[in-house]
């Protein structure tokens, strides 16, 4: 699980030249919204998102129609684009959980991903969240459970040996600490080819387990 | 991951597309109102015979359609941006960066006169702007990443001193140097061999998958389609008549033109009756003489109606993601399609009758040619003769009336085999015996009866014929040589042979430039048949004609068989087309036999090693069907200094089911095992092994 197996490799580009118009309207047609603006060889010197395309009032303020447009049309996108130096970016070797962090941390959306400097790909939210998605099996058909288990060395072990011993295949899972009770956690199960009443079964036959969702 | 690239926009997104060329005639729109997406980690392939436009689409993108070359109307997106309309310096910085492309021919790609090292880094050097040795690492490293041997080594190199197979791997390195979002392929692999072709489709998919570049895929081939692609757009005439899922295409072609394709392909098919070729009637129209305001396909089509040639049919959808430009794609009932009185020789298939004597004897024949050495004394006639062993022990005979097919690689001594028995190249040893007529005599010596009963169907009917002669004259000529009827009656018998090869008497007095390729082929058989022979060596006859013409030519040259009790030789490096054609097949390698028998049991174990690598790498036009997945590493060895023991022990992936790794196979020749009476094998391995093989094409 590291950003170069989940990043978007070939993102759509922009030239520092470009203007503003022409990049709002590649941003509408190709769906996205953070353009990596890049000079020869795909070397990376900014970033444009849709939040720097956005002209504050003030700037405008002391134009007249006219010279609205006129200001419009010859905005480039090296006037308003992120810096090189200011733009987040991350490499196509870091842990996905890692990149996560580091958008949480300055609360961005995307980073590009570079390789000595040159843009190789681009990693979003909407990966991340694609890959939660994924993580917890989301696309697939199947019953799908919460189970709270005792917070100690073993325990998800006990649960998955009782439900292999069923012949039964665990698709997909993912764990974290219960909200507000340090001494539990809870283990999301995609388990398929069962019926509902099954898993229930299994799990209340451990002592100390409790399933609390399952559909 | 569909899943997740269905969420992007495509890479290049191709709406209502509209080129046209400047002709003396005034503009001809070579393709019209062509429209495709492409994403990432997506390969889409476009498919259609030649002159439909297919390398127009693929230049229109990045614009190299030349001076007279114009795109008229509709939109190009390569990731969101406009390409039509672009400068050709806006477009010549996006060429070396982004979107790459690679050529049928490789040596056209690459210049001869500098080294493969300086070629590659110069790519790097030149747009990414990275130093010398830096660009020289990164270009050996792709080297390995297209499984380039040696590829330190290679770098050092001239173009000239690689195989094909190797030049387009360099190619295909070069162009992936710069991680372009889109490829564009232009037939990559049909100068290639099938070995070779192979391992060279293998790379394309695998790095599709690791790098994530969106492909466009132009070939004739729908064997190589299924192998490659994920989508599929059919052209016809410049106009793109079916798109869609290479499963869905494949399994229901809904366009009746996609369906004359499909059965105009051999397929491996297990059995011969399997195989029957329905050729598509009429010919592909010239750009200018395409019907306006109906639909293009409607003169060759079986379904067509007033409807059809009143109105232009729309590209509709008809299920998700599959298109047909058709009014009756639905009712259209492909299976319960019937050919047409006279598309296919109705064969008389008489019973084999057991017994008659070999037409054609081959016993141990050798063909060298002798090599100048390099050595001083050679040049007093001194030096040791060195010899490229191009035939060697080779072997056959063929009943009367039977077609015996030759197939192997490119350099394996097919067409030098051809070449001894027509007399071109004298043997240095063994017996070949004709009709009683010996064989080892050069053409020169030869009695002109001898010449009478043995001609030749050559591959390129362009360089067989003379331009400055009408066809008329050229088939007459053999006539009046032979005397085969008396001289006032010649021409009579001229425009019967053109009428027996379909073609009708006003060709009597055209030139072959004004002949399509399927024509000249044709008066190029009418011409062999002239004299009534009763052998034709026919030295692949149809690998430069489109599958449909294909098609048309081999079932006419089985119907001519049939009708005259023709013995054929039919030499050829498809198995598909051979597998159709041939009661007999010797598979040849490195000048040997190494495995001849009735074509049923060449295509079902036991095989010989090299058999089975070959029918492995054939490309088959089903994307259901299973086939075994054997690559040949290496290249083929040279016939100057061929490898001792069995000749294939280089390259052979089975030698390791001998004690000792196949010890033997590189000490001591392998014996003729005999499988039956008809079928024999060239191997040390012991029948019963081979027997246990799989087969290696199962279809459903």
């Amino acid at each position: 699980m590291l950003v170069k197996d989940y990043m978007t490799r070939h993102p759509v580009m922009v030239e520092p030249t470009m203007s503003i118009v022409e990049a709002q309207r590649i941003m509408s047609e190709t769906k996205v919204r953070h353009l990596p603006v890049v000079e020869t060889g795909k070397r990376l010197t900014g970033l444009v998102t849709r939040q720097t395309l956005r002209i504050p009032p003030t700037e405008l303020a002391s134009l007249n129609v006219w010279e609205i447009t006129r200001f419009l049309s010859n905005l480039q996108l090296q006037d308003v684009m992120v810096k090189r130096k200011d733009v987040i970016f991350t490499d196509p070797d870091v842990a996905l959980e890692a990149a996560a962090q580091v958008m949480i941390d300055h609360k961005i959306g995307a980073l590009p991903v570079l390789e000595e400097g040159i843009v190789v790909g681009i990693i979003t939210e909407i990966d991340m969240m694609t890959q939660l998605a994924e993580l917890l099996g989301g696309n697939v058909p199947g019953v799908r459970a919460t189970v709270r288990m005792p917070n100690r060395k073993g325990a998800l072990a006990k649960l998955t040996g009782a439900i292999s011993d069923q012949g039964w295949g665990i698709y997909a899972s993912g764990g974290v600490p219960t909200p507000k009770d340090p001494k539990h956690w809870d283990c999301v199960l995609k388990i398929r080819n069962v019926s509902r009443e099954d898993v229930i079964g299994v799990v209340e036959s451990l002592q100390g387990y409790d399933i609390i969702d399952i559909r | 991951m569909t899943t997740i690239e269905r969420t992007h926009a495509p890479i290049l997104k191709v709406e209502n597309a509209a080129i046209s060329y400047e002709t003396r005639y005034g503009d001809v729109e070579a393709v019209q109102d062509v429209s495709f997406n492409v994403h990432r980690a997506e390969t889409f392939g476009v498919v259609g015979e030649s002159g439909c436009g297919k390398s127009t689409v693929a230049f229109g993108i990045v614009d190299f359609l030349g001076p007279n070359g114009k795109i008229v109307g509709g939109s190009i997106k390569f990731q969101g941006q406009e390409l039509v309309g672009r400068s050709q310096e806006e477009l010549r910085k996006l060429r070396g960066d982004q979107i790459s492309m690679v050529y049928q021919d490789p040596m056209q790609a690459l210049n001869p006169s500098v080294t493969i090292g300086d070629q590659l880094a110069e790519v790097l050097t030149v747009h990414r702007g990275i130093p010398k040795e830096e660009a020289w690492q990164k270009s050996i490293e792709m080297l390995n990443r297209v499984y380039m041997p040696d590829s330190a080594n290679v770098m050092g190199r001239y173009p000239h001193q690689i195989s094909g197979g190797q030049q387009q791997r360099v190619v295909i390195a070069m162009a992936l140097l710069n991680n372009p979002a889109l490829l564009i392929m232009d037939e990559p692999t049909t100068a290639l061999d099938v070995t070779v072709e192979a391992v060279v489709l293998d790379l394309i998919e695998d790095l599709k998958r690791d790098f994530d570049t969106a492909i466009v895929y132009i070939t004739h081939d729908l064997g190589v389609v299924a192998r490659v692609c994920n989508y599929v757009g059919v052209m016809y005439a410049g106009e793109m008549v079916e798109v869609g899922s290479v499963a869905a295409i494949y399994k229901n072609p809904q366009h009746p033109y996609t369906q004359g394709l499909m059965r105009c392909v051999p397929k491996l098919g297990a059995t011969k009756e399997g195989s029957i070729l329905y050729p598509i009637r009429g010919r592909v129209p010239a750009p200018k003489d395409r019907p306006k305001g109906a639909c293009i396909f409607a003169p060759r089509c079986d379904y067509a109606t007033e409807h059809c040639l009143s109105e232009k049919p729309q590209l509709r959808e008809l299920e998700r993601g599959h298109s047909a430009r058709c009014f009756y794609a639905e009712t259209i009932d492909a299976s319960a399609w019937e050919p047409p009185q006279g598309l296919v020789p109705e064969l008389t298939m008489e019973g084999d009758e057991d017994g008659r004597e070999p037409i054609i004897t081959l016993k141990d024949v050798k063909t060298y040619y002798e090599q100048e050495s390099k050595s001083l004394l050679s040049l007093v006639g001194a030096g040791e003769k060195l010899y490229v062993k191009a035939v060697d022990d080779v072997s056959l005979e063929v009943p009367p009336g039977k077609t015996l097919g030759v197939v192997g690689e490119s350099g394996c001594g097919k067409s030098t085999l051809a070449k001894t028995i027509i007399g071109l190249e004298t043997p240095r040893d063994g017996e070949a015996k004709f009709l009683g007529f010996d064989l080892t005599v050069p053409v020169s010596q030869r009695d002109v009866k001898l010449i009478e009963e043995l001609q030749m169907v050559f591959q390129n009917p362009d360089s067989t014929m003379n331009p400055s002669y009408s066809v008329g004259h050229q088939i007459g000529r053999p006539l009046r040589r032979f005397k085969a009827v008396p001289g006032d009656q010649v021409r009579e018998e001229v425009i019967r042979l053109l009428n027996a090869v379909r073609l009708d008497g006003s060709y009597y007095h055209r030139l072959p430039r004004q002949l399509s390729g399927g024509e000249k082929q044709r008066v190029g058989i009418a011409r062999a048949f002239a004299s009534r022979p009763d052998l034709v060596l026919c030295d692949e006859p149809v690998s430069a004609l489109d599958v449909s013409v294909q098609a048309a030519v081999l079932n006419l040259l089985m119907e001519i068989q049939d009708e005259y009790d023709t013995t054929m030789m039919f030499i050829a490096h498809d198995l598909s087309v051979v597998r159709f054609f041939s009661d007999y097949v010797a598979v040849m390698y490195l000048g040997h036999i190494v495995e001849i028998g009735p074509a049923e049991a060449i295509y079902a174990p036991p095989y010989q090693p090299y058999t089975e690598a070959l029918l492995s790498a054939v490309p088959i036009p089903d994307p259901a069907a299973e086939q075994k997945h054997i690559r040949l590493h290496g290249t083929v060895p040279s016939a100057l200094n061929p490898p001792s023991g069995c000749p294939f022990h280089t390259r052979c992936p089975r030698r390791e089911i001998l004690p000792d790794g196949g010890k033997i196979c590189e000490e001591e020749a392998p014996p003729w095992q005999y499988n039956t009476d008809e079928h024999r094998i060239f191997c040390h391995i012991p029948l019963e092994e081979l027997r246990k093989m799989e087969p290696v094409v199962t279809t459903d």
